[in-house]
């Protein structure tokens, strides 16, 4: 029984004992192991063509030496996938409504790209600091906006994926609240709400897999400007 | 248990079912307490078990049948449901309509892709093996083309003799062709030899004919004294006269 609407929100513990740990390895369970077998069941045959999928789109792009990045990659678009989708089943807790979380995730990632970058091909990598082509008066400006923007990609990245998450498990509290309060009194208007947080939920099942593919995809092309 | 179930494997092993002998036969592997004779494993089923409304195992179903009947498990479920509703300990709020959105969404995911996205699985799998089957069938195919080209090479040995009458008759002949050119070539070159002697005897009379009239003349010039040249040029002038005599008379 929540009193205000953001105890959801709040880094599960049991006894005193976090298990936010649980709440992180969970999605792992759900994916089997693919056994030594040459024709494996559906689940297993369907888990392997999609990681093909995603590594393929993910790797395409990208020369030899950025290959060293698939594991991670793929293993991340993996993790957010079945978290943000596991999150919208009711009484479930989300990882990646905690900013701390994301940021965890997206500072590192964003920092090894930049060292890469910058350790192996400096000017290159300081060149993409100046867009091609723009006038010489303009050189100052644009090169600070450029530093700004390259300095606040982590923050973005992981203010983004927990404010998509988190507003969209917000409304969907909300919005059944709402359904729910209004049942006795105009059910008429409740059943309209029941109509919109269906759609809503169509929205966030989207939203869960959309938000996992792109902060992978922003990772992949912060890889491709700097390796 | 396990070790009752060693020296007994591996009948005993198979009359359990298949995931959990294979769980025995981990089980017993690290005892190292007989040499493991546990093979051959019956081989793990091909698809998984029988499920009601996709979360329940038929197992439950028939486990419950003996005494409560075909209806005996929705009842339970029923029954459970209304007492966790009516003792409040599933208490209804804003998360109960939430869940009944995302379950409708998921149901209705399920039911409308589920056959396709199974079909597909299916097919990735069916491919697979059309891939290794083809391969299969490619070597099969292969063999059997070399094995009629062995048979018609064998057909071809039986006609070996003919061939090599044939060969013997164009090599005999290429003989004898040679034979005759150098035969000719022979009867010429002794035929030159002998023209060039009979010419050479020709020659030699030839010359001695000459030289014989030339010595001849000589002498016969040389033996003209004056005298006699002089009787001969007063004889020639009184022929001339008589001649010249009778041809006036002629004329």
């Amino acid at each position: 029984m929540n009193l205000n609407f953001f105890d959801q929100f709040s880094s599960p513990s049991l006894l005193g004992i976090p298990l936010i740990l649980i709440a992180m390895v969970f999605p792992a369970l759900l994916l089997p192991s693919p056994g030594n077998r040459w024709i494996n069941n559906r689940l297993s045959t369907l888990q392997l063509w999609f990681i093909n999928l995603i590594t393929k789109q993910l790797m395409i792009p990208l020369d030899k030496k950025g290959h060293k990045w698939a594991l991670i990659l793929t293993s991340l678009m993996m993790f957010l996938l079945l978290t943000n989708l596991l999150g919208l089943l009711p009484y479930t807790f989300t990882p990646t409504t905690q900013l701390s979380m994301n940021l965890a995730l997206a500072f590192p990632l964003w920092l090894a790209t930049l060292l890469t970058g910058l350790r192996n091909q400096p000017s290159v990598s300081l060149g993409h600091l100046l867009p091609e082509g723009t006038p010489t008066l303009l050189i100052p400006a644009l090169i600070l906006i450029e530093t700004t923007s390259l300095l606040i990609r982590p923050l973005a990245l992981g203010v983004r994926l927990t404010a998509n998450l988190t507003a969209g498990h917000l409304l969907i509290q909300l919005i059944s609240t709402a359904t729910t309060t209004l049942m006795t009194t105009m059910p008429v208007v409740s059943l309209l709400t029941l109509a919109v947080l269906l759609l809503l939920t169509i929205l966030e099942v989207a939203v869960a897999m959309i938000q996992a593919y792109v902060f992978v995809l922003l990772l992949s092309l912060y890889l491709q400007e700097n390796i | 248990l396990t070790r009752s179930l060693v020296p007994s494997a591996p009948a005993a092993l198979r009359a359990l079912p298949p995931p959990v002998a294979v769980g025995v036969l981990h089980t017993t592997r690290p005892l190292h307490t007989t040499q493991q004779s546990l093979a051959p494993l019956p081989p793990l089923p091909e698809k998984g078990g029988e499920v009601r409304h996709g979360l329940i195992p038929e197992e439950f179903f028939q486990f419950l049948y003996p005494k409560t009947g075909v209806t005996g498990p929705y009842m339970l479920g029923t029954g459970l449901l209304l007492y966790f509703l009516s003792k409040e300990i599933y208490v209804i709020n804003h998360e109960t309509v939430a869940a009944a959105c995302i379950l409708t969404v998921i149901i209705y995911g399920i039911k409308k892709f589920g056959a396709d996205v199974a079909a597909f699985a299916d097919k990735l799998n069916e491919e697979k093996m059309a891939a290794a089957v083809a391969m299969k069938n490619e070597a099969i195919q292969t063999l059997q083309t070399a094995i009629e080209e062995e048979k018609k090479e064998q057909w071809r040995v039986e006609g070996r003799s003919f061939l090599f009458d044939a060969k013997r008759n164009n090599i005999a002949m290429l003989l004898e062709t040679n034979y005759r050119e150098r035969l000719l070539m022979v009867y010429n070159e002794v035929k030159k030899r002998l023209d060039y002697q009979v010419a050479m005897q020709n020659l030699r009379r030839q010359k001695e004919q000459e030289h014989m009239i030339q010595w001849v003349e000589k002498n016969v010039v040389q033996s003209i004294t004056p005298q006699q040249q002089k009787e001969s040029i007063a004889k020639c002038i009184l022929d001339l006269k008589a001649l010249s005599k009778s041809a006036h008379a002629a004329v």
